[in-house]
């Protein structure tokens, strides 16, 4: 391994090209611009090809046609970018076509801060297009490392469930500089599931089979098979059709090859939880490493709280929470997003700490835990309140 | 024709379920005889269509390889896939008006940019028929349509003085033509030149609508009237012979307001490469070795800063 030091946008571009990929679009966007920056600098060293697209909704438009034509695609974006993603990021979950997408997380709405970090498409990332019928895979990284390794980790997932996957960053992650590892000989490689297995060709004619199988490779177009992929709701052959009942079985299958098989994906961190603390803070991404500080230094006054650090946010891992814990979401927005999926998947006493553009600190999060140990509850403090 | 639709389309796909009377048939047909006078096959050809009357009409009816994309972006969809494909594939995409010159123009702007190969033909009805009969950016000024019920006050793309081919052509567009669904070898010869350019080509295919622009704006259901008013379009004398009831239909909608240029409108096939030909001819010679040192341009760390 050869340690790195540099940027989540250096760690994530290497990460893909050593997953193979061979197609790059994006528009620049603050705080994502260095990604494409070093792909427009490295992808060539890598036979594969740099595109600067005229928007962002062509820019993953794209992507996806690069991916149709077989090669392995990314683009890379923010909340502004990220909305714009809509229209192809709901074909490529309706035509079934594998892409990697990255939105770096900046403060909003709309253009809000753009160099600093905000978590607030965490329900956009669960629907990120229109219409419904459909799961999204959604990862977390928290740092450079992790950045590193859930790149590769995206790839794998969208060629296996041939859906687009979301690594929803923030701008912390994407422009901050960590120590990070490159492998050099095939055994670090094998470390890491490197290289990825090469796409196989669907030769059909049942494109779009009704079960919730994965590992099944998506159309290809110029190959000669005869596929045939749309937005419109496809018969297995890839018509398009108006029949409910194939609509229905489209969407079962959207919908359960991915929760049938959330196994390959539910990944979270678990910190303090060994004697089941009664009061527990929940996070993901860059607030979730001050959270992990803050267990730490709770525990050494003796104070039992743990910490749930989600990894992938989509499927949602409702069997992490428990109705009988206290839970401290801690995000990145005032306006609380994983909060309620918290509270919804435990059911119990949950309170939100929400800050926009900065992390909390570990003596704000003492506070407030300690307030909650004492039976009351924390108001007063800024920022938070019980969860709604 | 039977050999021609056995030899490229699906069964499945025919007939189509295009309102009686509609054009759309005939364009199709004539992609088909460019296609089949190059002696192209099933597997030369990746057939992309938009959304619309013309691009649901003539989705995977195609034998070989079709993708359909969301209204305007069929474009950047057939960017990306022109990266992937090798030179010899070509990409053909119908279109319709609404899809081309209305959301998806900047797009296809980009695409003539960059002189990407592929054919585009934008098969026009003159608006947004498929959703009821809307107007779009080529119907004609005063048509009453149902969201323009007064007569269409504003400006589309198409007039006396504005030319949307012409936009096109300044965006870098290789090879431009323009049609009536109705002519015969011309059009097929001009399409065959722009499947055989190497970069971007257009071919505008003017087709009658008669179930939402012939029955409103036109007020007629007499299909060979609507047909002779079509035809007079490219040429206001046509039809003089046809009496009264033809000249109520222009007055209605002067066919003459457009003064378009008919057949080929820019040919400059193969002068300037495709750029995705360009782009990976690059990438093959690429020498890492000769690739740009990082740190410059790192902002607050550029060459010449004040310390």
């Amino acid at each position: 391994m050869k340690t790195v030091f540099d940027t989540g946008n250096a760690a994530i571009t290497e990460a893909a090209i050593l997953a193979g990929l061979k197609f790059y679009s994006g528009y620049p966007i603050t705080p994502a611009t260095e990604i494409a920056e070093n792909m427009s600098r490295r992808l060539p060293m890598a036979g594969g090809y740099y595109l600067q697209a005229e928007d962002e909704t062509a820019a993953f438009h794209m992507a996806i046609g690069a991916s149709l034509g077989g090669l392995r695609a990314m683009t890379s974006t923010s909340g502004p970018g990220y909305v714009l993603y809509a229209d192809p990021y709901g074909w490529a979950i309706g035509s079934e076509i594998p892409v990697v997408i990255l939105n770096a997380q900046r403060v909003g709405p709309v253009s809000g801060i753009t160099g600093a970090p905000g978590q607030g498409e965490f329900y956009l990332s669960r629907y990120p297009t229109h219409g419904g019928n459909f799961e999204t895979i959604v990862l977390a990284p928290d740092g450079v490392k992790e950045a590193f390794e859930m790149t590769i980790q995206a790839f794998r997932l969208s060629e296996r469930f041939r859906t687009p996957v979301t690594i929803l960053a923030d701008q912390l992650v994407t422009d901050g500089w960590e120590a990070f590892q490159i492998p050099q000989d095939s055994y670090e490689l094998e470390a890491l599931g490197l290289p990825l297995p090469k796409r196989a060709v669907h030769w059909g004619p049942d494109f779009y089979p009704r079960s919730d199988d994965i590992d099944i490779p998506p159309v290809v177009l110029g190959r000669g098979t005869g596929g045939a992929c749309s937005d419109w709701t496809p018969t297995e052959e890839g018509y398009d059709t108006e029949e409910i009942e194939a609509q229905m079985k489209h969407s079962y299958r959207l919908i359960y090859k991915i929760r049938n098989n959330r196994k390959l994906i539910d990944r979270s961190l678990l910190t303090g939880m060994e004697d089941d603390p009664p009061v527990v803070m929940v996070s993901y991404g860059s607030p979730s490493r001050v959270v992990r500080r803050a267990v730490k230094a709770a525990r050494a006054l003796g104070i039992r709280v743990g910490a749930i650090s989600l990894k992938s946010l989509w499927p949602f891992q409702d069997d992490l929470f428990d109705q009988n814990r206290i839970h401290l979401v801690v995000e990145l927005n005032h306006d609380g997003q994983l909060v309620r999926e918290v509270q919804r998947a435990s059911g119990g006493r949950v309170h939100f700490l929400g800050r926009c553009g900065e992390l909390p600190t570990v003596t704000e999060l003492l506070e407030i835990v300690r307030a909650l140990f004492g039976g009351g509850r924390p108001r007063g403090i800024k920022n938070v309140r019980e969860a709604w | 024709m039977d050999g021609l639709f056995q030899k490229y389309l699906r069964p499945k796909k025919i007939p189509s379920t295009a309102c009686s009377g509609c054009g759309l048939g005939q364009v199709h047909k004539r992609v088909l005889l460019a296609i089949d006078g190059l002696g192209l096959g099933v597997q030369d050809v990746i057939w992309g269509t938009g959304i619309g009357c013309a691009g649901r009409q003539t989705f995977n009816a195609w034998k070989g390889d079709n993708f359909a994309g969301t209204h305007g972006r069929v474009y950047a969809l057939a960017a990306g896939l022109r990266m992937a494909l090798p030179k010899e594939k070509k990409i053909v995409l119908t279109v319709g008006d609404g899809d081309a010159f209305g959301i998806g123009l900047k797009h296809l702007l980009h695409c003539a940019r960059r002189n990407l190969d592929m054919t585009v033909i934008v098969a026009d009805n003159f608006g947004y028929q498929s959703t009821g009969g809307q107007f779009g950016l080529t119907t004609p000024p005063g048509a009453v349509t149902d969201s323009s019920p007064y007569g269409l006050s504003e400006t589309g793309w198409l007039g006396p003085d504005l030319d949307v081919l012409e936009i096109l052509k300044a965006a870098g567009a290789t090879f431009l033509a323009r049609h009536l669904s109705l002519d015969g070898k011309p059009s097929v010869d001009n399409l065959k030149l722009a499947l055989l350019n190497p970069g971007f080509s257009l071919v505008h295919f003017i087709f009658p609508c008669v179930t939402h622009f012939g029955a409103v704006s036109l007020a007629e259901r007499d299909k060979p009237l609507i047909l002779s008013w079509f035809k007079s379009v490219f040429n206001p004398a046509y039809g003089q012979d046809r009496g009264e009831s033809f000249q109520k239909l222009k007055d209605r909608i002067n066919p003459g307001f457009l003064k378009l240029k008919r057949g080929l409108y820019h040919d400059a096939s193969g002068s300037r490469p495709d750029y995705s030909e360009l782009l990976k001819a690059w990438t093959d010679t690429f020498r890492p070795d000769r690739a740009a040192p990082k740190e410059p341009g790192r902002a607050g760390s550029g060459e010449g800063a004040e310390p």
